[in-house]
């Protein structure tokens, strides 16, 4: 390959990681407005916001792909190149999943908001779970940026954090069902928000488990942290 | 000094003359081996130096200048001097880079370089942690992925740098002002400085004016219409008696929330010390112990318990201004039937404790904190319904600041609540057990040891 193209080859390679680094950038902005919407502003406005930017991050989803499929067919990435291509169009997608799931949480919060006593029920620990995924989104996205293996497993280890917490809301949640049915409709809704929290935890330790699997070529789907940390110092 | 050329000849020249002596006085032959033997000194003297000075240009960048003799300790010193100068140079060009960086690092704001592609070249500690970088490792980076808003990044691309951009992110501190100067070669400077604070500040303004605008909006707005039914309409004596009534009530409403708002900013003004001076404390607590009863109309039990009788020193109205503000907020949130203590005691360690616990309603954990808060209330209807103005806890907190109290809520929603003001030691003396009066409308229980009773 010759210096000019191998230079617009690299540029291109560039692009799609500033790519879906901006994406996760947009994810972001979404969740913190998200949790905005969670904790206090009872403003509707925040919940167009919300929906809008999950149109934007599904259109840069389309866009990043168009521009994966384009290197793959002209270029021919090997080896690592190839690896980073198929980590940007996993990552791509676990994003755009996020970002519906962050949807979904500032719609219910948004139904929730009238409520106040009943729905306040375990709502504090629902607002820190939100702050420990938005945590994780970050630290995810930093560890693909940086290509930090380190950083991509402390992500899957604060995933078990987060479903600790979750099964934790659930259990407390289903006592208050219990002793009070008209407490079940509220709950429910807290229930969902709590389940696409737990969620977005999970899809952020996709994300990181990609970046492993882009930078050492190694499959460490379903593996612990610990298996993880292991596997890297192998090397 | 001569020419180095010129004195080089000086043992060539020897040589020659040498050469001649030994002819004169030994004929051809001699004189060939004296200027063999000549030659070869001379040659074999420049070419020891010459290996010197290759080998130590050769060598390490700090190694010795050597020495040497003759024609060669010139140049080999004229070397040394350069050499030491450009040493000296060098270490002050090094103090002058040192001095700077640690200029850059002291900048009370983050500090940024970015290279002409956007990625980081350099920043000081600051930047490091208002951004989450870890250098020197994120060294070389671009810098809009790591910092991924989508603000920052139009503002990056869009190349339009006169106004800063505010970014707000989920990591401390929560909202940055990010300034960009581009220099040199189209090179950048990114200033961030950590605006949180100030954004609170200017965000409690807006909602204080607000506020207080909505407060004084309400029972105006319940005036301006009986004053239009008055006017309207053809009414009995008796109905109009009671419309004035119900203004009247208003009106004072409007009257103690400005009353309130007077109180408040003349506390916060610095031009305006507390008055100081050292009061006895006991017939303040009857007088507050009154005062509750006064106003919870019999329907609350009131009980005083003085632990020890003591002096404050400090300004008596605040003081009192701020605990009457306690007492009556505990009546106004316990129902009827409901019981309220108000407790004096000096602690251990020799500050005061005045505490008010009622078995009102309570307070959820999670507005305790915001309690002292301008028109923070937990429950509005309730609020207003009972005539708080919402600035109550507010002036307790400055009149408290203003004598480096502390105020420590406790509660538990159903159970009430304990509001109490913690007085520092040196502005609390313990009187010697003199004899009160017996408060006239409480029973003071024994809680000390010395008792007012």
């Amino acid at each position: 390959m010759s210096d000019h193209t191998s230079k617009q080859f690299d540029a291109e390679m560039e692009a799609i990681r500033s790519g879906v680094l901006s994406m996760g950038g947009m994810v972001e902005r979404q969740m913190t407005r998200a949790i905005t919407a969670l904790r206090e502003d009872e403003d509707a406005r925040l919940i167009d916001a919300v929906a809008a930017d999950e149109r934007e991050i599904n259109h840069s989803q389309v866009l990043i792909d168009q521009q994966c499929a384009q290197i793959i067919a002209r270029r021919q990435p090997t080896a690592v190149d190839l690896r980073v291509v198929m980590t940007v169009t996993k990552v791509v997608n676990e994003l755009e999943r996020i970002g519906d799931e962050i949807k979904k949480v500032a719609y219910k919060s948004a139904r929730v908001r009238g409520n106040d006593q009943l729905t306040r029920l375990r709502y504090h620990d629902v607002v820190r779970m939100a702050m420990g995924a938005q945590e994780m989104l970050r630290k995810a996205l930093d560890a693909f940026a940086r290509l930090d293996v380190n950083e991509a497993a402390d992500v899957v280890e604060e995933d078990d954090e987060i479903d600790v917490a979750f099964n934790g809301v659930m259990r407390q949640l289903i006592s208050y069902m219990m002793e009070d049915p008209r407490t079940i409709t509220p709950a429910l809704e807290v229930v969902f928000i709590a389940k696409s929290l737990e969620r977005i935890g999970d899809h952020a330790k996709n994300i990181s488990e990609s970046v492993v699997q882009a930078v050492k070529g190694k499959d460490v789907r379903h593996a612990t942290a610990d298996q993880i940390r292991a596997e890297v110092a192998g090397e | 000094m001569k020419s180095a050329f010129r004195r080089g000849l000086a043992s060539p020249a020897l040589a020659a003359l040498a050469t001649l002596v030994a002819w004169a006085v030994a004929g051809p032959a001699w004189a060939a081996g004296v200027l063999a033997v000549g030659a070869g000194a001379i040659i074999l003297f420049h070419l020891r130096h010459l290996q010197r000075v290759s080998d130590w240009a050769s060598g390490p960048l700090d190694a010795e200048v050597p020495s040497g003799s003759g024609v060669w300790a010139d140049a080999f010193a004229a070397i040394h001097r350069r050499v030491r100068l450009r040493k000296a140079q060098q270490r002050e060009m090094g103090s002058i880079i040192e001095r700077f960086r640690k200029a850059a690092e002291a900048i009370p704001d983050g500090v940024l370089l970015l290279d002409r592609h956007g990625h980081i070249e350099w920043a000081n500690a600051r930047a490091e942690q208002y951004v989450g970088l870890a250098m020197p490792a994120d060294r070389g980076r671009p810098i809009v992925n790591l910092m991924r808003q989508p603000e920052f990044i139009r503002f990056m691309e869009g190349g339009e740098y006169a106004e800063p951009v505010l970014v707000e992110q989920s990591r401390e501190p929560h909202l940055l002002s990010i300034q960009v100067v581009p220099y040199g070669a189209s090179e950048k400077m990114l200033l961030a400085r950590d605006v949180t604070q100030l954004e609170a500040v200017a965000r409690m303004r807006r909602d204080f004016i607000a506020n207080v605008s909505h407060e004084l909006k309400t029972p105006l707005t319940v005036i301006a219409g009986f004053i239009e039914t008055l006017q309207d309409l053809d009414l009995e004596p008796r109905q109009r008696e009671r419309y004035l009534a119900l203004m009247q009530d208003q009106a004072s409403n409007m009257q103690r929330l400005v009353d309130d708002l007077l109180a408040l900013s003349a506390l916060e003004s610095e031009h305006n010390p507390p008055n100081e001076a050292e009061f006895a404390l006991v017939p303040l607590l009857l007088e507050l112990s009154a005062q509750g009863k006064a106003l919870a109309h019999g329907q609350h039990e009131i009980e005083l318990i003085i632990g020890d009788a003591a002096t404050v020193v400090g300004s008596r109205d605040e003081l009192a201004s701020a605990f009457g503000n306690l007492v009556s907020n505990a009546i106004r949130y316990t129902p009827p039937g409901g019981r309220i203590v108000l407790a004096w005691e000096v602690a251990a360690d020799g500050g005061g404790r005045f505490s008010v616990k009622d078995s009102g309603i309570g307070i959820a954990r999670e507005h305790i904190p915001r309690l002292t808060e301008r028109f923070y209330r937990v429950d509005r209807s309730r609020s207003r319904a009972t005539g708080g103005t919402g600035l109550g806890l507010a002036i307790v907190k400055h009149v408290l600041l203003r004598h480096q109290a502390e105020l420590e809520i406790d509660s538990e929603p159903g159970e009430g609540s304990t509001f109490t003001v913690v007085l520092p030691p040196r502005r609390v003396k313990r009187a010697p057990a003199v004899a009160v009066e017996r408060p006239p409308v409480a029973q003071a229980s024994t809680a000390g040891g010395e008792t007012a009773d």
